[in-house]
């Protein structure tokens, strides 16, 4: 068995609101090992964003333990978090998150500014080839599309060569085909040996990862490795039931029937 | 490095809302602008002022008629300081080395179909030694000229230029008109070019002898000032001499113990003293305008930034997911403010600058000097306000809760 990353026990998180509980999270037990490509998948509001902002380090949990490479992470101070989060995980967002007005190997660089490297355009660079848009560094997000700048968004999670790289619905935003380009950086950087652990309401995304954990309601539904009895199942129900409108539904429909067998997971 | 990437960072997302962010930082710019105006004024009157009491000379006394008061008000000018004051002084005091009694009024002077406008001086003999003032042609006014109560006339450099241009002037006559008239002078000298001695720019004017001058120009018999040399520069002297002045004075025109000198006699040292005990008023009044002006120009500084803090939420949201610390946040909103600041003192300084410079441009008679110094501590008052009004707001930012932050549409 390969080295645990993550080891979430009993986490859950809860927002008072007047006097009703949310329970964003409740009570979650998840495993993750090193250089696994996990998606996590299940109807809006089934708290799959806030166990990304746990596993980020950007929140804490009302209770439970989260362990990222054997640190108990809650209870960490907002400097030892701030420093977890440059050094060991990279964050792509849904809607990018580029700074305005700031070129792209500028923004590549924000991690390694908060890193302290005195040397930064050499590594952003090479994040930004790493994507294949060293041509683009010094445009603009306004001056990109879509795709390009959600590739400068992961060249920036990744270029302070995180263990974990987390993605909150990265083709949410995107048409299929531009989300197939994200999805194949993302395989690249898995073979690479990074850890990747992405939301996803899209069946095609989601069978691409090698291993799916289903929540509703801040609990864990099922969590399965992809294989071939879990396709099966996959074609005859629906993986999320309540897929939210996608920005191109013709293509992705289509996806959900072809992608597990024109796009067979590499194993 | 580090803090360079901050600045340029700072200034990255000034670039963004250029006119709102001069807007903002208007209190600031007028605030710098006015103290850099009038500490170039206040520094420009300084220097002036002192270069003409250095042209004076720093053993010089001086010695006016006193202020004639009624129950603490003043009513006028007495006219108490007599020609023979002048005389006794140099006589009876032995720390003065020389008295020289003047009236001076501003009057035509006319040779042929030219004339000019010259400030005439009655003086004495010893006028011209005690300002190191030399005769070009001729001669200067002798004891025999004032006892005699001649009309002979030493023209200054630019008034016999005006008057005679390349042409000889000695023996010539030219008319002095009076309150008591017009009268002819007979030319005996032309003194060097010389410039300002104090305040007077000798060289357009014409010296004629006290007693000519109070008798039969201008019908006075008291003079307007006795200009006092001591034996040296030393502070003992001066002020040996300051108080044998005043004793014979005193003396002389029957002054009872006890009651107020219908004189006064100041040296050159305490004029100096008091013009800058005046300059120090008015640089009080100057700083506290600009400390109100900095205050409110805070204010806003710290409005645009509360704002700029609000807009940019998810952008410190991602920030802080990238590893940014609070003490970064903090760091950069701050950083940020103090820019906004100073280049709103930068903008305020050429502005003051410019004021200052138009002033003396259109005044003619001020004079301005914009010192660094003045800019130096205007830009640094100026950070330093953007500072601190940039704490609350870059604290606020520091705050964020990364996840509220991300979330923030
Ligand atoms: N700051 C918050 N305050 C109150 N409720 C919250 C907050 N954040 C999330 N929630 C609630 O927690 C639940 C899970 O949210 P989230 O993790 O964003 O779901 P998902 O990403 O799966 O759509 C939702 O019901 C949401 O309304
Ligand atoms: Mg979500």
């Amino acid at each position: 068995m390969r080295r645990l990353v993550i080891r979430i026990r009993g986490l859950t998180k809860h927002y008072v609101m007047g006097d009703t509980v949310v329970r964003a999270l409740d009570g979650v037990d998840v495993d993750v090992e090193e250089g696994e490509f996990l998606a996590i998948t299940g109807p809006s509001g089934s708290g799959k964003s806030t166990m990304m902002h746990l596993i980020g380090c950007l929140d804490r949990p009302t209770s439970g333990t989260y362990e990222l490479d054997g640190v108990d992470v809650s209870r960490m101070d907002d400097g030892q978090l701030a420093a977890t989060r440059n050094s060991k995980i990279g964050f792509v967002f849904q809607t990018f998150n580029l700074i305005q007005r700031t070129s792209a190997v500028d923004n590549v660089a924000v991690p390694l500014f908060y890193a302290r490297r005195t040397r930064v355009r050499e590594p952003a660079m090479k994040a930004l080839a790493r994507v294949g848009l060293a041509a683009r560094c010094d445009h603009t997000p306004s001056e990109l599309s879509g795709g390009e700048r959600q590739r400068v968004a992961i060249a920036r999670a990744i270029v302070n060569e995180p263990r974990i790289l987390l993605a909150d619905e990265p083709t949410g935003n995107l048409d299929s085909k531009t989300g197939r380009q994200i999805m194949d950086i993302f395989h690249d950087l898995h073979r690479s040996g990074v850890t990747i652990i992405l939301v996803t309401h899209e069946m095609s995304v989601a069978l691409q990862a090698r291993r799916i954990v289903r929540m509703r309601d801040g609990r864990i539904l099922d969590d399965r490795p992809v294989d071939d009895a879990l396709r099966d199942e996959l074609m005859t129900t629906s993986l999320v039931p309540d897929s939210p409108p996608e920005p191109s539904p013709g293509p992705t429909s289509e996806g959900v029937a072809r992608i597990p067998v024109a796009r067979p997971v590499r194993v | 490095m580090f803090f360079l990437r901050i600045v340029l960072m700072a200034l990255r997302s000034l670039r963004i809302h250029p006119l709102r962010t001069v807007l903002a930082t208007l209190g600031v710019i007028i605030g710098v602008a006015a103290v850099v105006s009038a500490m170039s004024i206040l520094e420009g009157t300084r220097s002036e002022v002192e270069g003409r009491f250095a042209t004076l000379g720093s053993n010089k006394l001086f010695v006016f008629p006193g202020i004639q008061r009624d129950r603490g008000r003043a009513v006028g000018n007495v006219n108490t300081l007599k020609l023979d004051d002048a005389d006794e002084i140099a006589r009876a005091c032995p720390s003065v080395a020389s008295a020289s009694p003047q009236v001076t009024s501003a009057s035509l002077v006319k040779f042929l179909s030219k004339n000019t406008q010259a400030s005439v001086l009655g003086t004495s003999e010893t006028y011209a030694d005690i300002n190191h003032y030399q005769v070009a042609e001729g001669r200067f006014i002798t004891r025999d000229d004032i006892v005699g109560e001649d009309s002979v006339v030493v023209l200054g450099w630019r008034v016999k230029r005006d008057l005679f241009g390349g042409r000889p002037a000695l023996g010539e006559v030219i008319k002095i008109s009076g309150l008591l008239g017009s009268r002819g002078f007979r030319v005996i000298g032309v003194m060097e070019k010389k410039g300002n001695i104090g305040w007077t720019d000798v060289d357009r004017q014409v010296v004629v002898p006290v007693t000519t001058a109070m008798k039969k120009l201008y019908g006075l018999d008291a003079v307007s000032m006795i200009l006092c040399e001591s034996k040296s520069a030393e502070n003992a002297d001066i002020e040996a001499a300051k108080s044998e002045i005043k004793k014979l004075l005193r003396q002389r025109h029957r002054v009872r113990p006890g009651q107020q000198d219908d004189f006064q006699v100041q040296a050159q040292g305490e004029f100096l003293k008091q013009f800058s005990q005046m300059q120090n008023i008015f640089a009080v009044v100057l700083y506290s305008i600009a400390g109100i002006s900095l205050v409110v120009g805070g204010i806003g500084i710290m409005n645009i930034m509360l704002v700029a803090v609000t807009e940019r939420t998810r952008e410190i949201g991602v920030r802080m997911a990238m590893g940014a610390r609070r003490a970064d946040v903090l760091r950069q909103f701050l950083i940020e403010a103090g820019i906004v600041s100073f280049l709103g003192g930068g903008l305020g300084v050429l502005l003051g600058w410019g004021m200052a410079q138009m002033l003396e441009q259109t005044t003619r008679i001020l004079n301005t000097s914009t010192t660094t110094q003045a800019i130096s501590w205007a830009l640094s008052m100026a950070t330093i306000t953007g500072l601190v009004s940039g704490i609350y707001p870059a604290y606020k930012a520091s705050k964020l809760d990364p996840v509220e932050a991300l979330r923030y549409e």
